[in-house]
């Protein structure tokens, strides 16, 4: 926990300059329909276009003390199913079954893609034009095609973020597999390793830190995959059922605060993804922790000598 | 066997009436790009010997140490270790062979990488770590065991290696440049360890290097190679008195027979090809 706290300093730096720039931007933005409110003799408990910018119902850009009370009231009470919370954690679930569901699939491809240049040749094309296919289209028609066989709810969503988040996966993790340098490759053959050894002891293991970088890429991914596919469905939970909800009744500060809890929401899953990659990477912690040395040159080898 | 205290004391370095370990007839290598790394190249090493080959890039030293270890397949010739083709030598696990790098595995640690040979060869897994501490012992790092392989330093990573390369206790030990990438004071520390480690096993060891001096300093007999094609010029008899401390590197013979290699390589026009 000593490693959270020394990136929490600079975070908040960054958010209180983010807040000193919103300030005169809301304020900006909100006059010009502050002052039309008052022309048009809106009941308005305030004077000036200048009072009125931080209180109009549906503001351009809501003021931090809207954005404040908004979340106030979408956080509680904590298991409701209209705040935040408890979506979130369906959504948090969607996007975490997704990611595992990618990884699982990811690592077929991405053996395949090592093993075979025929697999790589005849269906890496496929799978690329698989991922141009956007989400909002597809979506829905999953759903419904679930839906026959009686996958309902959560799932279909888990699955949809599966689909956006194994791409990144396989190719990270083809990467990591064909990252061991020749010479220890070489020397696996030394102790005439099989195949599968050679996979177990040296290719795997080499791929984990891929596998993580992977992991933080597809872990957005799946998230906007898990919201998008909640927003282009028939949702009862989840983050994007809010954000449709509150679409439709143009509640913009009620967008805003389930955007930014979203945004979180992503914070926290790439953090559990670092925080997990410390646990199964014990190598690289101390590696982190320490000044390193500097890299003994590598030396490439065929022909030399 | 591993240990066994026979030592190399005084191996006359024309004792080929003794069984040779390595047999080397007539091989050549010529690569897909037509370069000819190696031609008609013969060698009989014996057992326990201490062989160096030398020569300047290109001239197949490197090649010649891979064919060996059949790590890649000649074009012509034969090659017998133990009376075996290569592939068999291989899969018998014959050799040992340490690399330029130290090829340490990142996530193990320095005993778990000592321990990957002994892993794949499915020693009982009771014999593995015994084995492995006794040779990180023998490297003098038995104190590290518990280390990642970036903590430790250059020369000590090639130790680790070495270690690793003995652990399945192989009669042949293939070693290509294993220190050229460590400075001069650590090398020559580390020469003076390797053949104490060649003394205490009885290893034939088989050394690649472009150094005058680590040749002299370590082998009982100098292959000198060079290049275009890649080809064995001379093999040139050592016969320093055993076993080698700092001051073998004083004596006039030192000097004489540093002197011979460096004509043998100027005569295959070794000097001619700038790296």
């Amino acid at each position: 926990m000593t490693r959270i706290s020394p990136q929490l300093g600079p975070m908040l730096v960054v958010a209180l300059i983010v807040l000193a720039l919103y300030w005169p931007l809301m304020y900006l933005a909100n006059i010009p329909a502050a002052q039309r409110a008052l022309d048009t003799g809106a009941a308005l408990p305030c004077k000036t276009a200048f009072e009125c910018a931080t209180q109009l119902r549906s503001p351009v850009l809501p003021s931090p003390q809207q954005l404040w009370n908004g979340f106030r009231n979408l956080m509680f009470p904590l298991n409701s199913p209209n705040a935040i919370p408890l979506n979130a954690a369906v959504t948090a679930l969607e996007t975490v079954v997704g990611l595992l569901l990618a990884a699982l699939v990811g690592f077929f491809f991405a053996i395949g893609i090592v093993a075979s240049r025929a697999f790589e040749r005849s269906l890496l094309p496929w799978i690329v034009a698989s991922q141009t296919i956007p989400v909002i289209a597809i979506a829905p028609m999953l759903v419904v095609l679930l839906g026959q066989y009686g996958v309902q709810g959560w799932i279909p969503k888990a699955i949809i973020a599966a689909y956006i988040a194994f791409f990144p996966i396989a190719i990270g993790v083809a990467k990591g597999l064909k990252s061991p340098d020749p010479l220890s490759l070489d020397l696996m053959k030394t102790y005439n390793a099989n195949n599968w050894q050679t996979y177990l002891m040296l290719r795997f293991p080499a791929s984990i830190p891929y596998l993580f970088t992977a992991f933080k890429v597809a872990m957005t991914a799946a998230l906007i995959g898990a919201i998008v596919a909640e927003i282009s469905t028939i949702s009862f939970q989840g983050i994007g059922k809010m954000l449709a909800e509150n679409s439709r009744a143009s509640d913009v500060v009620a967008m805003w605060v389930i955007m930014l809890s979203s945004a979180v929401l992503g914070i926290l899953l790439v953090a559990l993804v670092n925080w997990t990659e410390r646990l199964v990477t014990p190598w690289q912690r101390a590696k982190v922790a320490a000044t390193p040395m500097p890299k003994q040159a590598r030396v490439s080898k065929q022909e030399g000598g | 066997m591993m240990q066994s205290n026979t030592p190399n004391t005084h191996l006359p370095s024309s004792s080929l009436e003794a069984r040779p370990i390595v047999s080397v007839r007539q091989v050549s290598m010529v690569f897909q790009t037509g370069t000819v790394a190696l031609k008609d190249a013969n060698l009989e090493i014996a057992q326990g010997e201490f062989i160096s080959l030398i020569g300047p890039s290109g001239c197949g030293k490197t090649t010649l140490l891979r064919l060996l270890a059949d790590l890649i397949k000649p074009t012509s010739g034969t090659i017998l270790i133990s009376g075996k083709n290569p592939e068999e030598a291989r899969k018998s696990r014959a050799y040992g062979y340490v690399f330029q790098a130290p090829t340490l595995m990142e996530w193990r640690t320095v005993l778990s990488n000592v321990m990957l040979p002994l892993e794949v060869m499915n020693f009982p897994a009771g014999e593995r770590k015994a084995r492995a501490e006794k040779m990180l012992a023998l490297v003098g790092l038995e104190k590290f065991t518990r280390h990642y392989p970036w903590q430790l330093s250059g020369g000590m990573q090639q130790r680790v290696s070495i270690a690793r390369a003995l652990a399945f206790d192989p009669q042949l030990l293939f070693m290509d440049e294993p220190f050229g990438a460590l400075d001069e004071i650590t090398r020559e520390n580390l020469n003076l360890e390797l053949l104490r480690l060649w003394r205490e096993t009885g290893k034939t060891i088989i050394f690649v290097t472009h150094s005058i001096p680590e040749a002299v300093f370590l082998s009982t007999r100098i292959v000198v190679m060079t290049p275009r094609p890649g080809k064995i010029e001379t093999v040139i008899p050592v016969n320093l008195p055993q076993p080698r401390t700092f001051e073998t590197r004083e004596l006039p013979e030192f000097f004489q027979i540093a002197t011979e290699v460096r004509e043998a390589l100027r005569k295959g026009h070794g000097y001619e090809v700038t790296e």
